[in-house]
């Protein structure tokens, strides 16, 4: 049933805002932000099969695109802020407290 | 006639076994990453959630998006960040101190389970249909490709915008390092 790829595809969005939320490894919180657009494709997918209209496809490949383009400027980010502080806390990165 | 329902009765069965399969190693995946506490184990999780969720669109037959996710997403994206990972050779004291980790998973969960729950409860109220295979021009290049230039034309050009400023903003945050010295 259709039904349960959504439901696959919730299970693993929540995965995905618990690595956000309870990790501080940046390389986790980065790859849990991938795993929950790779949720949210699924989803599309999911509802494309559903309604047998091509939209679904459409916008999963858009989201592969914005997530390319986040994966190559978030690593760029994340090597810059190893080079300055050495470490992947994502507790040391609060440079913009008040 | 009679041969051929048996027929999809057995493709229908097929169908949920490897639904059942793709769907058990996506969540061992996904759960591989949030519970590792090295980052290297953690993509490689995320590989096999990845490559389930391949499957999981051939199964709905999604040609196009199920190549898609083995290049782009499996290929390329994952090697990049294992690349990245390997290139700064993280060792298990650089890694943040997560003593208290499992008690934000529980809180984590104590939060997220009641919202899964009403989303799933909405999802249940869907009118559902077989998940059977589409034959024919369904997902294939030719078709998307025609959905994406006849209706998509105006979100494909500011996706493609989007990855110019990409390239451009990475190029920049690249290149500042070495203009410094």
């Amino acid at each position: 049933m259709i039904i349960d790829y959504l439901i696959l595809s919730i299970i693993l969005f929540c995965i995905g805002i618990l690595g956000v939320i309870s990790r501080r490894n940046v390389f986790t919180v980065f790859m849990s932000i991938e795993l929950m657009l790779n949720a949210a494709n699924l989803a599309f997918i999911a509802f494309s099969r559903l309604h047998e209209s091509m939209d679904g496809h459409v916008l999963a490949m858009m989201v592969m695109a914005v997530a390319a383009a986040e994966a190559a400027l978030a690593l760029a980010v994340v090597i810059l802020l190893h080079k300055h502080k050495s470490k992947l806390d994502t507790n040391v990165f609060s440079l913009l407290k008040g | 006639m009679k041969k051929n329902t048996r027929k999809g009765a057995i493709d229908i069965m097929l169908a949920e076994l490897l639904f059942t399969v793709f769907a058990a190693l996506s969540v061992i995946g996904a759960l591989g990453l949030i519970l590792s506490r090295h980052p290297m184990n953690g993509a490689i999780s995320l590989v096999v959630t990845m490559i389930s969720l391949a499957g999981l669109y051939s199964l709905l037959s999604a040609k196009l998006i199920f190549v898609l996710q083995l290049i782009v997403y499996a290929g390329a994206i994952m090697s990049l960040i294992l690349f990245i990972i390997m290139f700064l050779n993280i060792r298990n004291e650089d890694l943040p101190d997560e003593r208290f980790r499992w008690l934000y998973y529980l809180g984590g969960a104590v939060l997220l389970v009641p919202v899964a729950q009403l989303m799933i409860k909405a999802a249940k109220s869907l009118p559902g249909t077989e998940a059977t295979i589409v034959g024919g021009d369904f997902g294939s290049v030719k078709s998307v490709g025609l959905v994406l230039f006849k209706d998509w034309l105006l979100p494909f050009e500011i996706v493609s915008i989007l990855l110019l400023v990409a390239l451009v903003g990475a190029v920049v945050l690249a290149g500042k390092r070495r203009a410094e010295s």
